[in-house]
This record gives C-alpha cells, sequence and structure tokens, in this order.
C-alpha cells in the first residue's frame, strides 16, 4: 500500500466514526419513538392517577421520555421497558405532587363525573357515582404514603405484584402486605365516612 | 377498555346494601374499583405524537468534548478511564507547581542569644551588649566657679644654656668648611 492510499485509508476511517455514530443515534430515537407509540398511554394513565390532572399528567410523560432519551445509551440494558417507564414516571409523579401540592381537578364532582365512564346510566345516577368516587379519593388521600401507592398501583391491572414491588423499589411481601393493610383502612375510613349519615 | 364503568355506578348507587359482615369488603373492593376506573382512563387524542414532537424539538445536551461512539460503550471504559486520570494528573502537577515556585513571605530574622549561664555552654559573664547607634556614655563635668586656664609658658623659666666661646667657634669654622662639599655635590 502506497502512503496516499494508506492516507486515504486512514482518512475513510476517520470519517466513518461520525457516519456511524449518526446511524446509531437515529436508530436510539427510533427505538425512544417506539416506546412512546407502546407505553404512553400506559404512562399517562398511571401520571393521571396520581396527579389527576390531565395536563400535569401528559407534561409528567413528556418528561420521563425526555429522561429515556437522555439514557438512551443504556436502553438496551433495560430488561423490561415497561416496568422501567412506569418507575420513571411513578417518580416524576411523586415529585410533581410533593412539590406542587396543587388541588386535583377531581376533586370536583362536576369534573369527576365528566371525566369517568359512566355509560348508560341517568343523569341523576351519574351525579350520584361521581360523588361515590370524590369520597372514595378523598379517602384514598387520607392513607399513609406507603399504603396509598401500592393500592393506587394494584388498580392497573397490567402491573402484577411482582412488578409493583419492582417499580416502588420494595420486596413482593412487602407489597402484599401493604396492600392488606391499605385494604383495611380504606374499608375503615369509608365505613367512618359513612357512619355519620 | 371500558367495562367497569357500568359495574361500579350500579354498586355506588346503593352503597348501604351490603352485609354488615362483609361491609369492609364491599367498602375495599368499591375503593378499589374507583382507582381501577381512573386507571382504565383513555389517553387524550394525539398524545403519542405530542410526546414524539416534544422529543424533537427539545434541546438536545451539548456536549463539551465529542467522545466518538466507538470510543465509548463498555469496551471504553478504560479510555475514559485513562483521560479522567490524566485530567486530574495535569491539574494536581499544575497546582503543586504553582504552589512550590511561590513562596511565603520571610519572617523577620530574630538573633536568638543563648541563655545564660546554660549548661555546657559560654556565658557571657554578665557583659550587655551596647548597640552601635548609640553614642557611648557621656560623661558629665562637674561645674566649677573658675574656669581652668591653660598652662602658659613663663618667659622667666626659659632656660639660657651658656655656651664657651672656643666650643662656638668650631662650631661656626665646621659649618663654613661643610659647604663647599655641599655645593659640590650639587
Amino acid at each position: 500500500m502506497s502512503t496516499s492510499q494508506a492516507i486515504y485509508a486512514g482518512w475513510m476511517e476517520i470519517q466513518n466514526i461520525p457516519v456511524d455514530d449518526l446511524a446509531r443515534t437515529q436508530a436510539e430515537e427510533a427505538q425512544v419513538a417506539a416506546l412512546v407509540t407502546q407505553y404512553a398511554g400506559a404512562l399517562y394513565r398511571v401520571a393521571y392517577s396520581v396527579l389527576r390532572n390531565s395536563a400535569d399528567a401528559e407534561d409528567a410523560v413528556q418528561e420521563a421520555f425526555m429522561r429515556v432519551l437522555r439514557h438512551r445509551d443504556t436502553l438496551d440494558e433495560v430488561r423490561d421497558h415497561r416496568v422501567w417507564l412506569i418507575r420513571i414516571v411513578w417518580n416524576i409523579v411523586l415529585d410533581r405532587k410533593r412539590r406542587a401540592k396543587t388541588r386535583p381537578e377531581t376533586d370536583d364532582v362536576a369534573e369527576l363525573a365528566r371525566v369517568l365512564p359512566c355509560g348508560g346510566l341517568s343523569a341523576e345516577e351519574i351525579a350520584s357515582a361521581a360523588q361515590h368516587h370524590a369520597k372514595v379519593l378523598g379517602c384514598v388521600e387520607k392513607l399513609p404514603a406507603k399504603e396509598r401507592q401500592v393500592l393506587m398501583l394494584s388498580a392497573f391491572e397490567e402491573l402484577s405484584s411482582v412488578e409493583i414491588a419492582e417499580v416502588l423499589g420494595i420486596t413482593e411481601s412487602s407489597v402484599r402486605s401493604r396492600l392488606f393493610r391499605a385494604r383495611i383502612l380504606m374499608a375503615e375510613l369509608l365505613n367512618h365516612s359513612r357512619s355519620p349519615r | 377498555m371500558n367495562s367497569h364503568p357500568q359495574s361500579i355506578p350500579a354498586q355506588t348507587s346503593n352503597p348501604g346494601s351490603a352485609s354488615s359482615g362483609s361491609t369492609s369488603e364491599s367498602a375495599s373492593s368499591a375503593a378499589e374499583q374507583t382507582l381501577r376506573l381512573l386507571a382504565q382512563l383513555r389517553s387524550p387524542e394525539g398524545l403519542e405524537d405530542r410526546v414524539i414532537a416534544g422529543l424533537h424539538s427539545a434541546p438536545r445536551r451539548g456536549r463539551i468534548l465529542y467522545w466518538p461512539r466507538t470510543l465509548g460503550g463498555s469496551g471504553g471504559a478504560w479510555i475514559r478511564g485513562a483521560a479522567a486520570a490524566a485530567i486530574v494528573f495535569v491539574v494536581a502537577g499544575g497546582g503543586w507547581g504553582i504552589y512550590t515556585r511561590v513562596q511565603p513571605a520571610q519572617p523577620a530574622r530574630v538573633l536568638v542569644m543563648p541563655r545564660a549561664g546554660a549548661a555546657g555552654g559560654f556565658s557571657g559573664a554578665g557583659a550587655m551588649r551596647t548597640p552601635e547607634t548609640l553614642h557611648g556614655p557621656v560623661v558629665a563635668r562637674p561645674v566649677t566657679d573658675k574656669p581652668i586656664e591653660p598652662k602658659t609658658v613663663k618667659k622667666s623659666s626659659a632656660r639660657v644654656v651658656h655656651l664657651p666661646l672656643r666650643a662656638l667657634q668650631s662650631d661656626a669654622n665646621g659649618a663654613v668648611a661643610s659647604q663647599p662639599s655641599a655645593t659640590a655635590a650639587k
């Protein structure tokens, strides 16, 4: 190989590195976009169950995927993308709720009646159901944080107790015991709220 | 997706219908069904598109140093470590160089005199050093009424030596005789 050929070969090698990077970056962005398409709805529901505000929930989903994009280098190392994403958005919404302390829009019974699906019911039944849901959600807010988090995550049928444990960073037995305590406390709170009537 | 909503309001329309033994179970299940309703809400239309658009328009992280991906990853961890160690070495070396070149202000020089009477040393025998900047001790003269007059030579005390005449003549001849020799020498 002549000197000029060697130089050209070296240049070609140097030129190839950014091209590889560009292709890899595009592949990673495509991977993130696929994650958005697949899991954005689930993440929105998780965020909404905590924040109970559609705009805030959407912002939380956006922030979660921004974090994913920031750590896209480690996407291949993630075992279960769904649980990983739910954990990210769960931490985001808990942090937001802790900081903002805003009143959820679903504390309003009328808003709750509008948001929650009540197909095939009369207006009176819908209003009654909305009042009941508002009362239940008020009792949920009174639960201790650990029990409340497990109870809220258990409402997602797509999450098993093992996955809830993975999201919260605790053991599965802790999830079960907390869920048991949450149910007992919830029943007490609801009975206590009914008894004055 | 929305299979639960019809069952929840039916249960909540008459919440007191459950028996007392199963009151707590029905209450907790009602609470869980409310949460399940929230968990099954549909996401707003176009959420995915908005999120993707937001990701595209998000400001990218600025990179101070361009690090090729081929050098990155798990295989290039030792290269990163070596680079970090080199940077630390350069910074620490520069700091050390500056530290060693800058000399601190010299403290005032103080002569430490040996203690008088120290065991095994010489003693100054009680001598005190007098600084050179001071003049010597001035002895004050006693003031007297009569000033001391300087001694004058009295004419009366001047001695007159009487020599014999012959001796004077011989001296004069000798001086005359010695004069030609002095002129001849010139």
